[in-house]
């Protein structure tokens, strides 16, 4: 993605060095070893959801590295009036600073900000992964997650380092509680009453609506309020559903995983997957790009898809494990923490 | 909502427990970020801005470059969830323009722009998170990032925001205060005691003025001394690392600019 320019020689002492045996990796890897993957959540103070994660840098403070920031924010939008769906829905947009690429000019940013973007939101707001809690009051109002996703430098395959962060941020994500508030008139007019019962054939046309029941209101209430409670508010819906991403550099002989940006621009063909692991149910390929001036054939496909799959979920477990972590460190009650200062 | 806040209450204090002339806490960070040469993520309180620094490098178009100095080139980036409604800037937005123009006209006098002839210097401001005092925050990162990129310059600039409630001079505004009061934004180059920077945007009385100024240019002194602690312990961690030949000399380094500072010092 990143047009570094290199000449013929490196491109082939790369690529020798890769297909050598043993192989041979500038930073001395094997094949399919990640660099060093570092995430913190909640970093975004404004925001209902947020991740920083970084591939590759440098120990003891040194820069270097795929610096991308994620985040998400609701917002309320309109069912009847504005542009909202029924159920709410998800808008992506990869944003990249011009830190990252300081070679390319605005437009060529622009480009690359739209291609990433185009890949991250066609599989984020797909169908099958869509949250259910998204919704406020059917037909009339419900949430917009905005997820934004900021590159703050590109050091190879930032397209993995994206899904990784908007991962966490998803998983991070809080929508706050909501309360569906209905002004009625002392006597239930008959309108509404018989709407009721159209909808929910279990109450007996005879009985009033006691004002506590609360239970039908959401069908029919006209708005919402914010009840004051202790925390955020209820994590997103679907937290195991959400794809990580790897991408395999695919030499005629053999791949690897995580490649420096010296290595993209030596490598003739890119195949990005995208999966998701559901609990209790096999895993879903949601995404696949496949990139590069290099040719495949069918059955090398298949493989590489199975190859892909078991890399994804082995990076999906780790992921999983630091996001839990993250979320103790996180959850530690005050008093906790300044007992143990 | 704001008007039922008190800006500043009988006890003399504001809505964030702060006094009249009370600073918000301030961190500054100089931990490299990717490949740029220079970066500073400083914040002010909830304000949080990094900034980047490219250079002096071979400008992208030849065109562009001046044969006698260098051309700075200002970027500022705001993040879509830094404030506390989503809301995307392009890179073409006024107020983004408008605030990179402040900054590169802040820091073209204090760059030593002629010992870079033909060369481009390329500044990219992020703001990360949002809560008043955004342009002071671009400015003091942007001073920090420019020391950490080793580009001559006369002088750090320190910039602190002030406003005024009724006839209290206030300094620092968090995006409450600043939402509610007339306010200034000012720059000094703490050195040489010039002002690079003047900002008003709303309307203040000139009776006031003097004061907020003076105590503005106060306030942007302590700043300075916060930035040079933040610099100097930078460079002397570096110093360190590059091992024990050269500790020797680092350390007289270190002092000689004590030494200078003391001189110049107000």
């Amino acid at each position: 993605m990143a047009s570094v320019s290199l000449s013929k020689a490196e491109k082939s002492f790369i690529q020798t060095s890769l297909q050598a045996t043993p192989p041979l990796r500038a930073d001395g890897r094997a094949l399919l070893d990640y660099r060093t993957v570092l995430l913190e959540t909640g970093v975004a103070s404004q925001a209902n959801g947020s991740a920083k994660l970084n591939v590759g840098k440098a120990p003891l403070e040194g820069g270097g590295g795929t610096e991308v920031l994620a985040a998400t924010k609701l917002e309320v939008e309109d069912v009847e009036n504005g542009d909202g769906l029924d159920g709410g829905r998800i808008v992506c947009a990869v944003t990249c600073s011009p830190s990252a690429y300081p070679h390319l000019s605005s437009n060529a940013l622009d480009e690359v900000q739209y291609d990433l973007t185009m890949i991250l939101h066609q599989t984020i707001s797909h169908q099958t992964l869509h949250p259910k809690n998204l919704g406020i009051l059917p037909k009339k109002k419900s949430w917009l997650l905005n997820l934004d996703v900021v590159v703050f430098a590109d050091a190879g395959n930032v397209l993995d380092a994206i899904f990784m962060a908007a991962r966490a941020a998803l998983w991070d994500t809080k929508v706050p509680r909501t309360r569906a508030i209905q002004y009625q008139a002392k006597k239930a007019g008959s309108g509404t009453g018989s709407g009721d019962m159209d909808v929910d054939s279990g109450n007996e046309p005879g009985h009033g609506l006691s004002g506590f029941d609360t239970r039908d209101m959401a069908r029919t209430a006209a708005d919402f309020e914010l009840p004051d409670y202790w925390d955020e508010g209820e994590v997103l819906d679907g937290r195991d559903r959400w794809p990580v991403c790897v991408t395999l550099n695919v030499l005629p002989s053999h791949h690897y995983l995580d490649a420096t940006t010296p290595e993209e621009a030596s490598t003739p063909l890119k195949l990005h997957l995208a999966f998701s692991f559901p609990t209790d149910q096999p895993c879903h390929l949601q995404a696949l790009r496949l990139l590069g001036p290099g040719e495949l054939q069918l059955p090398q496909l298949k493989t590489l898809i199975a190859d892909g799959e078991k890399y994804a979920k082995e990076l999906f477990t780790a992921l999983e494990s630091k996001l839990r972590d993250e979320d103790l460190r996180r959850n530690v009650k005050a008093r906790d923490k300044f007992a143990s200062r | 909502m704001s008007s039922r806040i008190e800006i500043l209450n009988d006890g003399g204090y504001r809505s964030d427990g702060r006094r009249q002339y009370e600073l918000r806490s301030i961190d500054i960070d100089m931990s490299p970020q990717g490949t740029a040469d220079g970066c500073a993520v400083v914040s002010h309180g909830l304000t949080q801005v990094q900034v980047c620094v490219f250079g002096p490098r071979e400008a992208r178009k030849r065109a562009e470059t001046l044969h006698d100095r260098a051309v700075l080139n200002v970027e500022v980036g705001v993040l879509p969830f830094s404030a506390g409604e989503r809301r995307r800037r392009g890179r073409a937005d006024r107020r983004i323009l408008e605030l990179a123009a402040s900054i590169k006209s802040t820091f073209e006098p204090v760059i030593q722009t002629s010992l870079y002839p033909r060369s481009q210097i390329d500044i990219f401001v992020s703001v990360l998170a949002q809560d008043g005092g955004l342009l002071q925050a671009c400015i003091n990162a942007t001073s920090v990032a420019l020391a950490s990129a080793g580009i001559a310059l006369g002088d750090l600039v320190c910039a602190v925001s002030g406003g005024v409630h009724g006839t209290f001079p206030l300094l620092d505004l968090s995006a409450l205060e600043e939402g509610d009061l007339p306010n200034v934004t000012v720059a000094i180059t703490p050195r040489s005691g010039k002002v690079t920077l003047v900002t008003l945007e709303t309307r203040l009385h000139v009776d006031r003025f003097g004061e907020v100024f003076a105590r503005a240019c106060e306030a942007g002194r302590v700043i300075h001394t916060e930035m040079r602690r933040a610099v100097r312990a930078r460079t002397s961690k570096l110093v360190d690392a590059m091992g024990a030949g050269t500790k020797g000399t680092g350390e007289e380094d270190v002092e000689r600019d004590v030494l200078m500072s003391e001189i110049n010092d107000f």
